[in-house]
Protein backbone atom coordinates (compact mmCIF):
# COMPACT_ATOMS: atom_id res chain seq x y z
CA UNK A 1 0.00 0.00 0.00
CA UNK A 2 2.58 2.17 0.65
CA UNK A 3 6.70 2.07 0.44
CA UNK A 4 6.67 4.00 3.63
CA UNK A 5 4.84 1.54 5.68
CA UNK A 6 7.45 -1.53 5.09
CA UNK A 7 7.22 -4.96 6.57
CA UNK A 8 9.62 -4.37 8.71
CA UNK A 9 8.24 -1.04 10.07
CA UNK A 10 4.81 -3.01 10.35
CA UNK A 11 6.44 -5.33 12.05
CA UNK A 12 8.01 -3.30 14.88
CA UNK A 13 4.34 -1.68 14.74
CA UNK A 14 2.66 -4.30 15.64
CA UNK A 15 5.06 -6.25 17.93
CA UNK A 16 7.22 -3.77 19.31
CA UNK A 17 10.21 -4.85 21.15
CA UNK A 18 11.30 -3.32 24.43
CA UNK A 19 7.89 -1.88 24.69
CA UNK A 20 7.19 -0.91 28.93
CA UNK A 21 9.34 0.56 31.80
CA UNK A 22 12.66 -0.34 33.32
CA UNK A 23 12.79 -1.53 36.85
CA UNK A 24 15.96 0.99 37.96
CA UNK A 25 16.59 3.36 34.54
CA UNK A 26 19.54 5.81 34.77
CA UNK A 27 18.15 8.12 32.42
CA UNK A 28 14.60 8.99 31.16
CA UNK A 29 13.10 11.21 28.94
CA UNK A 30 9.52 11.64 27.59
CA UNK A 31 9.11 12.65 24.05
CA UNK A 32 6.06 15.00 23.13
CA UNK A 33 5.08 16.19 20.23
CA UNK A 34 1.84 17.65 21.37
CA UNK A 35 0.62 18.92 17.82
CA UNK A 36 0.46 15.72 16.08
CA UNK A 37 -0.52 13.62 19.42
CA UNK A 38 2.54 11.69 19.82
CA UNK A 39 4.22 11.22 22.95
CA UNK A 40 6.57 8.47 24.42
CA UNK A 41 8.53 8.05 27.59
CA UNK A 42 11.96 6.47 26.83
CA UNK A 43 14.04 4.52 29.73
CA UNK A 44 17.86 4.20 29.51
CA UNK A 45 20.19 2.02 32.12
CA UNK A 46 23.75 3.06 31.05
CA UNK A 47 26.60 1.35 33.04
CA UNK A 48 30.03 1.99 32.16
CA UNK A 49 29.40 4.70 29.59
CA UNK A 50 27.44 1.74 27.48
CA UNK A 51 23.52 1.11 27.22
CA UNK A 52 23.12 -1.76 28.69
CA UNK A 53 19.21 -1.58 28.93
CA UNK A 54 16.15 0.28 27.06
CA UNK A 55 12.79 0.40 27.44
CA UNK A 56 9.63 2.99 25.56
CA UNK A 57 6.16 2.94 25.73
CA UNK A 58 3.47 5.47 25.02
CA UNK A 59 1.01 6.52 22.30
CA UNK A 60 2.42 7.32 19.30
CA UNK A 61 1.95 6.37 15.19
CA UNK A 62 3.35 3.67 13.64
CA UNK A 63 6.19 5.17 12.41
CA UNK A 64 7.39 6.89 15.99
CA UNK A 65 6.39 3.13 17.34
CA UNK A 66 8.60 1.89 14.91
CA UNK A 67 11.37 3.58 15.39
CA UNK A 68 11.64 3.23 18.66
CA UNK A 69 11.61 -0.34 18.60
CA UNK A 70 14.20 -0.52 16.13
CA UNK A 71 16.34 1.86 18.02
CA UNK A 72 16.22 0.29 21.00
CA UNK A 73 18.02 -2.65 19.16
CA UNK A 74 20.18 -1.00 17.43
CA UNK A 75 21.70 0.73 20.62
CA UNK A 76 21.72 -1.48 23.27
CA UNK A 77 24.89 -2.10 24.19
CA UNK A 78 26.30 1.01 22.32
CA UNK A 79 28.73 3.42 23.30
CA UNK A 80 27.03 6.36 24.63
CA UNK A 81 29.20 8.30 22.78
CA UNK A 82 28.39 6.23 19.14
CA UNK A 83 24.61 7.58 19.38
CA UNK A 84 24.83 11.42 18.34
CA UNK A 85 26.93 10.33 15.12
CA UNK A 86 24.44 7.68 14.44
CA UNK A 87 21.54 9.70 15.32
CA UNK A 88 23.46 12.37 12.55
CA UNK A 89 22.93 9.46 10.15
CA UNK A 90 19.72 8.51 10.63
CA UNK A 91 18.72 12.40 10.04
CA UNK A 92 20.60 12.56 7.01
CA UNK A 93 19.33 9.07 5.51
CA UNK A 94 15.14 10.24 5.87
CA UNK A 95 16.44 13.36 4.54
CA UNK A 96 16.95 11.83 1.47
CA UNK A 97 21.02 10.65 1.90
CA UNK A 98 22.68 7.35 1.81
CA UNK A 99 22.13 4.39 4.07
CA UNK A 100 25.17 4.52 6.68
CA UNK A 101 25.37 0.89 7.48
CA UNK A 102 25.54 1.62 11.05
CA UNK A 103 22.20 1.92 10.99
CA UNK A 104 21.41 -1.47 10.60
CA UNK A 105 17.26 -2.47 10.13
CA UNK A 106 16.70 1.25 10.89
CA UNK A 107 17.53 2.19 7.16
CA UNK A 108 13.96 0.85 6.90
CA UNK A 109 12.65 4.16 7.33
CA UNK A 110 14.80 5.15 4.41
CA UNK A 111 11.35 6.17 2.34
CA UNK A 112 10.75 9.06 4.86
CA UNK A 113 12.89 11.50 2.52
CA UNK A 114 9.84 11.31 0.32
CA UNK A 115 7.64 12.36 3.51
CA UNK A 116 8.45 15.89 4.79
CA UNK A 117 5.75 16.16 7.02
CA UNK A 118 5.84 12.69 9.18
CA UNK A 119 10.16 13.24 9.90
CA UNK A 120 9.24 14.18 12.73
CA UNK A 121 7.59 11.64 13.95
CA UNK A 122 10.76 8.72 13.41
CA UNK A 123 12.75 11.87 14.69
CA UNK A 124 10.96 11.83 17.72
CA UNK A 125 12.55 8.36 19.78
CA UNK A 126 16.27 9.54 18.70
CA UNK A 127 15.57 12.97 19.79
CA UNK A 128 13.96 11.50 23.59
CA UNK A 129 17.10 9.39 23.32
CA UNK A 130 19.68 12.29 23.06
CA UNK A 131 17.89 14.27 25.39
CA UNK A 132 17.69 11.36 28.20
CA UNK A 133 21.68 10.84 28.04
CA UNK A 134 21.90 14.71 28.02
CA UNK A 135 19.59 14.86 31.48
CA UNK A 136 16.76 16.94 29.56
CA UNK A 137 13.59 15.14 31.01
CA UNK A 138 11.61 16.32 28.04
CA UNK A 139 11.71 16.92 24.68
CA UNK A 140 9.91 17.61 21.18
CA UNK A 141 10.55 17.24 17.29
CA UNK A 142 7.45 19.82 16.33
CA UNK A 143 8.81 23.25 15.54
CA UNK A 144 6.24 24.66 13.49
CA UNK A 145 2.52 24.42 13.94
CA UNK A 146 0.77 21.70 11.70
CA UNK B 1 -30.76 13.58 -2.20
CA UNK B 2 -31.57 15.06 -5.28
CA UNK B 3 -32.34 13.97 -7.28
CA UNK B 4 -31.19 16.47 -10.47
CA UNK B 5 -28.34 17.29 -8.69
CA UNK B 6 -25.43 15.78 -10.88
CA UNK B 7 -21.85 16.32 -9.00
CA UNK B 8 -20.26 15.30 -11.94
CA UNK B 9 -21.09 18.05 -13.89
CA UNK B 10 -19.88 20.85 -11.46
CA UNK B 11 -16.94 18.87 -11.18
CA UNK B 12 -16.12 19.40 -14.91
CA UNK B 13 -15.69 23.05 -13.46
CA UNK B 14 -12.36 21.94 -10.90
CA UNK B 15 -9.55 21.70 -13.23
CA UNK B 16 -7.66 20.48 -10.38
CA UNK B 17 -10.00 17.27 -9.26
CA UNK B 18 -8.85 15.56 -12.52
CA UNK B 19 -5.36 14.90 -11.31
CA UNK B 20 -3.98 12.16 -10.11
CA UNK B 21 -2.26 11.21 -6.77
CA UNK B 22 0.25 8.41 -6.20
CA UNK B 23 -0.95 7.04 -9.58
CA UNK B 24 -4.91 6.98 -8.52
CA UNK B 25 -7.60 9.55 -9.05
CA UNK B 26 -7.58 12.37 -6.88
CA UNK B 27 -10.22 12.41 -4.06
CA UNK B 28 -10.56 15.43 -2.31
CA UNK B 29 -11.80 14.73 0.61
CA UNK B 30 -10.06 18.20 2.98
CA UNK B 31 -12.93 20.44 1.69
CA UNK B 32 -12.56 21.48 5.56
CA UNK B 33 -9.51 22.87 5.33
CA UNK B 34 -10.01 24.76 1.84
CA UNK B 35 -11.80 23.90 -1.13
CA UNK B 36 -10.54 23.87 -4.77
CA UNK B 37 -11.15 26.52 -7.41
CA UNK B 38 -13.55 26.30 -10.07
CA UNK B 39 -12.00 27.91 -13.77
CA UNK B 40 -14.33 30.71 -13.63
CA UNK B 41 -12.01 31.92 -9.88
CA UNK B 42 -9.44 31.01 -12.23
CA UNK B 43 -10.19 32.94 -15.15
CA UNK B 44 -11.38 36.05 -12.58
CA UNK B 45 -8.01 36.09 -10.86
CA UNK B 46 -5.88 35.54 -14.32
CA UNK B 47 -8.17 38.23 -15.85
CA UNK B 48 -7.25 40.92 -13.70
CA UNK B 49 -3.33 40.25 -13.94
CA UNK B 50 -4.05 40.04 -17.88
CA UNK B 51 -6.50 43.16 -18.55
CA UNK B 52 -6.44 45.38 -16.13
CA UNK B 53 -4.00 45.50 -12.93
CA UNK B 54 -4.30 48.76 -11.09
CA UNK B 55 -4.67 49.73 -7.53
CA UNK B 56 -8.23 50.32 -6.67
CA UNK B 57 -9.48 53.48 -5.37
CA UNK B 58 -6.78 55.95 -5.82
CA UNK B 59 -6.21 55.92 -10.00
CA UNK B 60 -7.98 57.52 -12.15
CA UNK B 61 -6.90 55.89 -15.06
CA UNK B 62 -8.85 53.54 -17.02
CA UNK B 63 -7.26 50.46 -15.51
CA UNK B 64 -7.92 52.05 -11.95
CA UNK B 65 -11.34 52.45 -12.39
CA UNK B 66 -11.85 48.89 -14.13
CA UNK B 67 -9.81 47.56 -11.05
CA UNK B 68 -11.95 49.75 -8.65
CA UNK B 69 -15.12 48.38 -10.23
CA UNK B 70 -14.21 44.89 -9.54
CA UNK B 71 -13.16 45.07 -6.71
CA UNK B 72 -15.89 47.08 -4.96
CA UNK B 73 -18.24 44.95 -7.28
CA UNK B 74 -17.27 42.18 -5.49
CA UNK B 75 -18.07 43.17 -2.17
CA UNK B 76 -21.62 44.11 -3.12
CA UNK B 77 -21.62 40.10 -4.25
CA UNK B 78 -20.33 39.03 -1.26
CA UNK B 79 -22.99 41.40 0.55
CA UNK B 80 -25.89 40.25 -1.38
CA UNK B 81 -24.77 36.87 -0.72
CA UNK B 82 -25.08 37.41 3.19
CA UNK B 83 -27.91 39.32 3.31
CA UNK B 84 -25.94 41.85 4.57
CA UNK B 85 -28.29 44.96 4.89
CA UNK B 86 -26.00 47.44 3.14
CA UNK B 87 -21.79 47.27 1.65
CA UNK B 88 -20.86 49.57 4.42
CA UNK B 89 -21.53 47.13 6.86
CA UNK B 90 -18.83 44.50 5.36
CA UNK B 91 -15.13 45.08 6.18
CA UNK B 92 -13.02 43.01 3.56
CA UNK B 93 -10.44 41.19 5.51
CA UNK B 94 -7.60 38.38 4.61
CA UNK B 95 -9.90 35.41 5.89
CA UNK B 96 -11.86 34.88 9.07
CA UNK B 97 -8.84 35.40 11.43
CA UNK B 98 -8.52 38.44 10.80
CA UNK B 99 -11.93 39.52 11.16
CA UNK B 100 -12.60 38.23 14.44
CA UNK B 101 -8.88 40.12 15.74
CA UNK B 102 -10.54 43.17 14.48
CA UNK B 103 -14.12 42.38 16.81
CA UNK B 104 -10.98 41.51 19.71
CA UNK B 105 -8.74 44.56 19.09
CA UNK B 106 -10.94 47.28 17.93
CA UNK B 107 -14.35 46.16 19.91
CA UNK B 108 -13.36 44.22 22.88
CA UNK B 109 -10.06 45.38 23.90
CA UNK B 110 -11.25 49.16 24.74
CA UNK B 111 -14.39 47.85 26.44
CA UNK B 112 -13.61 44.97 28.36
CA UNK B 113 -12.73 45.25 32.36
CA UNK B 114 -11.30 43.37 34.84
CA UNK B 115 -13.21 40.62 35.84
CA UNK B 116 -15.22 40.53 32.53
CA UNK B 117 -16.23 37.52 30.20
CA UNK B 118 -15.92 36.18 26.82
CA UNK B 119 -18.44 33.25 26.32
CA UNK B 120 -17.60 31.10 23.85
CA UNK B 121 -18.01 27.70 23.12
CA UNK B 122 -15.51 23.83 23.54
CA UNK B 123 -16.39 23.49 19.76
CA UNK B 124 -14.41 26.29 18.58
CA UNK B 125 -11.55 26.81 16.14
CA UNK B 126 -8.72 27.95 17.82
CA UNK B 127 -9.14 31.67 15.74
CA UNK B 128 -12.52 31.96 18.06
CA UNK B 129 -10.67 31.39 20.80
CA UNK B 130 -7.30 33.01 20.76
CA UNK B 131 -7.64 36.17 19.85
CA UNK B 132 -9.93 36.35 22.70
CA UNK B 133 -7.61 35.32 25.06
CA UNK B 134 -4.96 37.84 24.00
CA UNK B 135 -7.15 40.64 24.82
CA UNK B 136 -8.52 38.94 27.99
CA UNK B 137 -4.85 39.02 29.28
CA UNK B 138 -4.82 42.57 28.34
CA UNK B 139 -7.91 43.87 30.31
CA UNK B 140 -7.85 40.74 33.09
CA UNK B 141 -11.38 39.46 31.43
CA UNK B 142 -11.29 35.41 31.08
CA UNK B 143 -12.63 33.40 28.71
CA UNK B 144 -15.08 30.75 29.16
CA UNK B 145 -16.12 27.81 27.21
CA UNK B 146 -19.74 26.65 26.97
CA UNK B 147 -19.58 22.66 26.78
CA UNK B 148 -20.95 20.35 24.34
CA UNK B 149 -22.46 17.06 24.84
CA UNK B 150 -21.33 13.63 24.00
CA UNK B 151 -22.85 14.05 20.38
CA UNK B 152 -20.72 16.80 20.17
CA UNK B 153 -23.90 19.45 20.63
CA UNK B 154 -23.90 22.60 22.22
CA UNK B 155 -25.53 22.25 25.49
CA UNK B 156 -27.55 24.90 25.09
CA UNK B 157 -29.31 25.22 28.81
CA UNK B 158 -25.50 25.49 29.83
CA UNK B 159 -24.72 28.40 27.36
CA UNK B 160 -27.86 30.31 28.50
CA UNK B 161 -26.87 29.76 32.10
CA UNK B 162 -23.43 30.98 31.38
CA UNK B 163 -24.58 34.36 29.66
CA UNK B 164 -24.70 36.30 33.16
CA UNK B 165 -24.01 40.05 33.28
CA UNK B 166 -20.05 39.80 33.15
CA UNK B 167 -20.68 38.62 29.59
CA UNK B 168 -19.71 40.85 27.38
CA UNK B 169 -19.42 39.55 24.31
CA UNK B 170 -19.70 35.50 22.88
CA UNK B 171 -18.41 33.94 20.26
CA UNK B 172 -19.97 30.64 18.47
CA UNK B 173 -19.20 28.64 15.55
CA UNK B 174 -21.97 28.32 12.90
CA UNK B 175 -20.44 25.24 12.30
CA UNK B 176 -18.30 22.80 14.03
CA UNK B 177 -15.04 22.40 11.47
CA UNK B 178 -13.99 19.03 13.40
CA UNK B 179 -17.15 17.16 13.69
CA UNK B 180 -20.20 19.26 11.36
CA UNK B 181 -22.06 20.47 14.03
CA UNK B 182 -24.56 23.02 12.82
CA UNK B 183 -25.12 25.43 15.96
CA UNK B 184 -28.74 27.54 16.08
CA UNK B 185 -26.90 30.36 15.69
CA UNK B 186 -30.35 32.60 15.44
CA UNK B 187 -31.55 30.83 18.64
CA UNK B 188 -28.34 32.05 20.42
CA UNK B 189 -28.78 35.42 19.22
CA UNK B 190 -32.37 35.68 20.30
CA UNK B 191 -30.67 34.73 23.76
CA UNK B 192 -27.52 37.23 23.76
CA UNK B 193 -29.67 40.00 22.59
CA UNK B 194 -31.82 39.49 25.58
CA UNK B 195 -28.99 40.30 27.62
CA UNK B 196 -27.47 42.87 25.82
CA UNK B 197 -24.56 40.54 25.08
CA UNK B 198 -22.98 41.29 21.38
CA UNK B 199 -22.75 37.69 19.75
CA UNK B 200 -19.55 36.80 16.98
CA UNK B 201 -20.62 33.90 14.55
CA UNK B 202 -17.91 32.08 13.13
CA UNK B 203 -19.15 31.41 9.54
CA UNK B 204 -16.10 29.79 8.23
CA UNK B 205 -17.53 26.68 7.51
CA UNK B 206 -21.20 27.53 7.01
CA UNK B 207 -21.28 29.46 3.88
CA UNK B 208 -19.88 26.83 1.61
CA UNK B 209 -22.62 24.33 2.68
CA UNK B 210 -25.80 26.95 3.63
CA UNK B 211 -27.58 29.84 2.60
CA UNK B 212 -26.28 32.20 5.15
CA UNK B 213 -28.55 35.02 6.28
CA UNK B 214 -26.84 37.63 8.78
CA UNK B 215 -29.64 40.03 9.19
CA UNK B 216 -31.94 36.45 9.56
CA UNK B 217 -29.48 35.08 12.52
CA UNK B 218 -29.79 38.28 13.70
CA UNK B 219 -25.80 38.09 15.43
CA UNK B 220 -23.99 41.48 16.03
CA UNK B 221 -20.75 40.36 13.71
CA UNK B 222 -20.50 37.77 11.10
CA UNK B 223 -16.67 36.23 10.15
CA UNK B 224 -16.24 34.50 6.84
CA UNK B 225 -13.47 32.99 4.62
CA UNK B 226 -12.96 33.19 1.51
CA UNK B 227 -10.78 30.40 0.28
CA UNK B 228 -13.21 27.34 1.59
CA UNK B 229 -16.05 29.05 -0.69
CA UNK B 230 -13.98 28.00 -3.42
CA UNK B 231 -12.28 31.76 -4.00
CA UNK B 232 -8.95 32.84 -3.39
CA UNK B 233 -6.84 32.48 -0.12
CA UNK B 234 -6.17 35.99 1.46
CA UNK B 235 -9.78 37.08 1.05
CA UNK B 236 -13.00 37.04 3.90
CA UNK B 237 -15.11 39.63 5.48
CA UNK B 238 -16.32 40.91 8.69
CA UNK B 239 -20.07 41.42 8.50
CA UNK B 240 -20.90 44.11 11.18
CA UNK B 241 -23.56 46.01 13.03
CA UNK B 242 -23.66 49.72 11.29
CA UNK B 243 -23.38 50.88 14.82
CA UNK B 244 -20.81 48.86 15.92
CA UNK B 245 -18.27 49.66 12.67
CA UNK B 246 -18.74 53.85 13.49
CA UNK B 247 -18.64 53.33 16.92
CA UNK B 248 -15.27 50.99 16.07
CA UNK B 249 -11.84 53.01 16.19
CA UNK B 250 -9.49 51.62 13.20
CA UNK B 251 -7.58 48.51 13.76
CA UNK B 252 -4.75 49.24 11.02
CA UNK B 253 -3.81 52.29 9.86
CA UNK B 254 -2.53 53.81 6.66
CA UNK B 255 -3.54 54.25 3.03
CA UNK B 256 -7.03 53.79 1.86
CA UNK B 257 -9.23 54.19 5.39
CA UNK B 258 -8.29 57.91 5.87
CA UNK B 259 -9.93 60.65 4.94
CA UNK B 260 -7.69 63.80 5.37
CA UNK B 261 -4.16 63.64 7.17
CA UNK B 262 -2.11 66.23 9.18
CA UNK B 263 0.18 66.06 11.91
CA UNK B 264 -2.64 67.82 13.86
CA UNK B 265 -4.64 64.85 13.31
CA UNK B 266 -6.28 62.38 10.65
CA UNK B 267 -10.18 61.99 9.73
CA UNK B 268 -10.09 58.43 8.99
CA UNK B 269 -13.09 57.23 5.89
CA UNK B 270 -16.50 55.83 6.76
CA UNK B 271 -16.56 52.03 7.42
CA UNK B 272 -16.18 49.62 5.73
CA UNK B 273 -12.68 51.81 3.90
CA UNK B 274 -11.84 52.91 7.90
CA UNK B 275 -10.95 49.06 8.23
CA UNK B 276 -8.70 48.59 5.11
CA UNK B 277 -5.85 49.96 5.25
CA UNK B 278 -3.30 49.81 2.77
CA UNK B 279 -3.43 47.58 -0.99
CA UNK B 280 -5.93 44.38 -0.57
CA UNK B 281 -5.54 41.53 -1.99
CA UNK B 282 -7.57 43.21 -5.50
CA UNK B 283 -6.78 39.57 -7.34
CA UNK B 284 -8.34 37.69 -4.52
CA UNK B 285 -11.62 39.31 -3.92
CA UNK B 286 -12.08 39.71 -7.82
CA UNK B 287 -11.96 36.10 -7.83
CA UNK B 288 -13.82 35.41 -4.33
CA UNK B 289 -16.90 37.99 -6.49
CA UNK B 290 -16.47 34.82 -9.32
CA UNK B 291 -16.74 31.89 -6.43
CA UNK B 292 -19.82 33.50 -5.14
CA UNK B 293 -21.07 33.69 -8.83
CA UNK B 294 -20.16 30.43 -9.26
CA UNK B 295 -22.32 29.16 -5.74
CA UNK B 296 -25.05 31.31 -6.21
CA UNK B 297 -25.26 29.67 -9.79
CA UNK B 298 -25.66 26.34 -8.32
CA UNK B 299 -27.50 27.56 -5.90
CA UNK B 300 -27.28 27.16 -1.73
CA UNK B 301 -30.00 24.77 -1.28
CA UNK B 302 -29.50 22.39 -4.06
CA UNK B 303 -25.77 22.24 -2.96
CA UNK B 304 -26.89 21.54 1.27
CA UNK B 305 -29.71 19.15 -0.06
CA UNK B 306 -27.16 16.94 -1.94
CA UNK B 307 -24.50 17.20 1.06
CA UNK B 308 -27.43 15.70 3.31
CA UNK B 309 -27.55 13.00 1.79
CA UNK B 310 -23.93 12.52 0.48
CA UNK B 311 -23.40 12.43 4.22
CA UNK B 312 -26.32 9.99 5.54
CA UNK B 313 -24.33 7.96 2.61
CA UNK B 314 -20.54 8.56 4.12
CA UNK B 315 -22.44 7.57 7.30
CA UNK B 316 -23.47 4.60 7.01
CA UNK B 317 -20.57 3.74 4.71
CA UNK B 318 -18.09 4.42 7.73
CA UNK B 319 -19.82 2.81 10.38
CA UNK B 320 -19.53 -0.65 8.43
CA UNK B 321 -15.47 -0.41 8.97
CA UNK B 322 -14.77 -2.51 12.04
CA UNK B 323 -13.08 -0.37 15.07
CA UNK B 324 -14.06 2.83 13.43
CA UNK B 325 -15.35 5.41 15.48
CA UNK B 326 -16.97 8.63 14.65
CA UNK B 327 -16.68 11.86 16.75
CA UNK B 328 -20.02 14.21 16.42
CA UNK B 329 -23.23 12.70 15.87
CA UNK B 330 -25.30 15.96 15.66
CA UNK B 331 -28.50 15.17 14.43
CA UNK B 332 -28.02 18.90 12.15
CA UNK B 333 -24.56 18.82 10.71
CA UNK B 334 -22.41 19.50 7.65
CA UNK B 335 -20.87 17.18 5.90
CA UNK B 336 -17.94 16.57 8.10
CA UNK B 337 -16.30 13.05 9.34
CA UNK B 338 -14.16 12.72 11.82
CA UNK B 339 -12.84 9.38 12.69
CA UNK B 340 -10.84 7.48 14.56
CA UNK B 341 -9.71 3.46 13.39
CA UNK B 342 -9.03 1.65 17.11
CA UNK B 343 -4.99 1.25 17.28
CA UNK B 344 -4.40 3.02 13.95
CA UNK B 345 -2.92 6.62 14.55
CA UNK B 346 -4.96 9.89 12.65
CA UNK B 347 -1.36 10.77 10.58
CA UNK B 348 -0.85 6.92 9.87
CA UNK B 349 -4.55 6.77 8.34
CA UNK B 350 -4.03 10.27 6.46
CA UNK B 351 -0.46 9.02 5.14
CA UNK B 352 -1.87 5.93 3.69
CA UNK B 353 -4.75 7.28 2.30
CA UNK B 354 -3.03 9.70 0.67
CA UNK B 355 -1.62 6.61 -1.05
CA UNK B 356 -4.68 5.52 -2.32
CA UNK B 357 -5.68 9.01 -3.81
CA UNK B 358 -7.27 10.25 -1.05
CA UNK B 359 -6.81 13.06 0.60
CA UNK B 360 -8.13 13.63 4.24
CA UNK B 361 -6.78 16.24 6.83
CA UNK B 362 -5.61 14.38 10.22
CA UNK B 363 -4.52 16.06 13.69
CA UNK B 364 -6.23 18.39 16.18
CA UNK B 365 -7.88 20.94 13.49
CA UNK B 366 -6.66 23.98 15.38
CA UNK B 367 -9.43 22.97 17.92
CA UNK B 368 -7.28 21.41 21.17
CA UNK B 369 -10.44 21.79 23.87
CA UNK B 370 -12.60 19.87 21.65
CA UNK B 371 -10.03 17.32 21.28
CA UNK B 372 -9.21 17.34 24.94
CA UNK B 373 -12.91 16.76 25.59
CA UNK B 374 -13.20 13.64 23.29
CA UNK B 375 -10.15 12.66 24.92
CA UNK B 376 -8.12 12.11 21.77
CA UNK B 377 -5.20 13.62 20.71
CA UNK B 378 -6.07 14.09 17.15
CA UNK B 379 -8.74 12.69 14.65
CA UNK B 380 -8.89 12.24 10.82
CA UNK B 381 -11.13 13.79 8.98
CA UNK B 382 -12.88 13.88 5.93
CA UNK B 383 -14.87 16.88 4.98
CA UNK B 384 -17.40 16.88 1.55
CA UNK B 385 -18.47 19.21 -0.63
CA UNK B 386 -20.71 19.09 -3.38
CA UNK B 387 -18.82 17.89 -6.01
CA UNK B 388 -17.81 14.65 -3.85
CA UNK B 389 -19.38 11.66 -5.36
CA UNK B 390 -20.63 8.51 -3.59
CA UNK B 391 -18.47 6.33 -6.24
CA UNK B 392 -15.39 8.71 -4.04
CA UNK B 393 -17.05 7.60 -0.62
CA UNK B 394 -16.93 4.26 -1.42
CA UNK B 395 -13.32 3.94 -3.05
CA UNK B 396 -12.41 5.75 0.61
CA UNK B 397 -14.08 3.20 2.46
CA UNK B 398 -11.90 0.63 0.46
CA UNK B 399 -8.57 2.26 1.44
CA UNK B 400 -10.07 2.64 4.95
CA UNK B 401 -10.22 -0.91 4.82
CA UNK B 402 -7.06 -1.16 3.50
CA UNK B 403 -5.45 0.74 6.18
CA UNK B 404 -7.04 -1.26 8.83
CA UNK B 405 -5.67 -4.12 7.97
CA UNK B 406 -2.58 -2.66 7.52
CA UNK B 407 -2.09 -1.27 11.15
CA UNK B 408 -5.04 -2.35 13.06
Amino acid sequence: MSALYRDIVLDHHRAPRRRGHLAAPSHACDGVNALCGDSLRLELRVEQDHIVDYAFRGECCAIATATASLLGERVLGLAVDAVAPLQQAFAALIAGGEADPALGDLAALAELASYPARRKCALLPWAALAAALAGTPRTTTEKDPT
Amino acid sequence: MSADFDPLRYRADFPLLARRVHDKPLIYFDNANTAQKPQAVIDAVDGYYRDYAANVARAVHSLGEQATAAYEGARDKLAAFLNAGGRDQLVLTSGTTQAINLVAYSYALPRLQPGDEILVTQMEHHANIVPWQLVAARTGATVKAAPVDADGVLQLDRFEAMLTPKVKLAGVAHVSNVIGTVNPVAEIARLCRARGVPLLVDGSQACPHQRVDVQAIGCDFYAMTGHKLFGPTGTGALWARREHLQAMPPFFGGGEMIRTVSFDGTVFADPPHKFEAGTPNIAGFIGLGAAIDYVQSVGLERIQAYEAGLLAYATRALQSVPGLRLFGRAPHKAAVLSFLIEGVHAHDVATLLDHEGVAVRSGHHCAHPLMQFFGVPATARASLSFYNTREEVDAFVRALDKVRRLLA
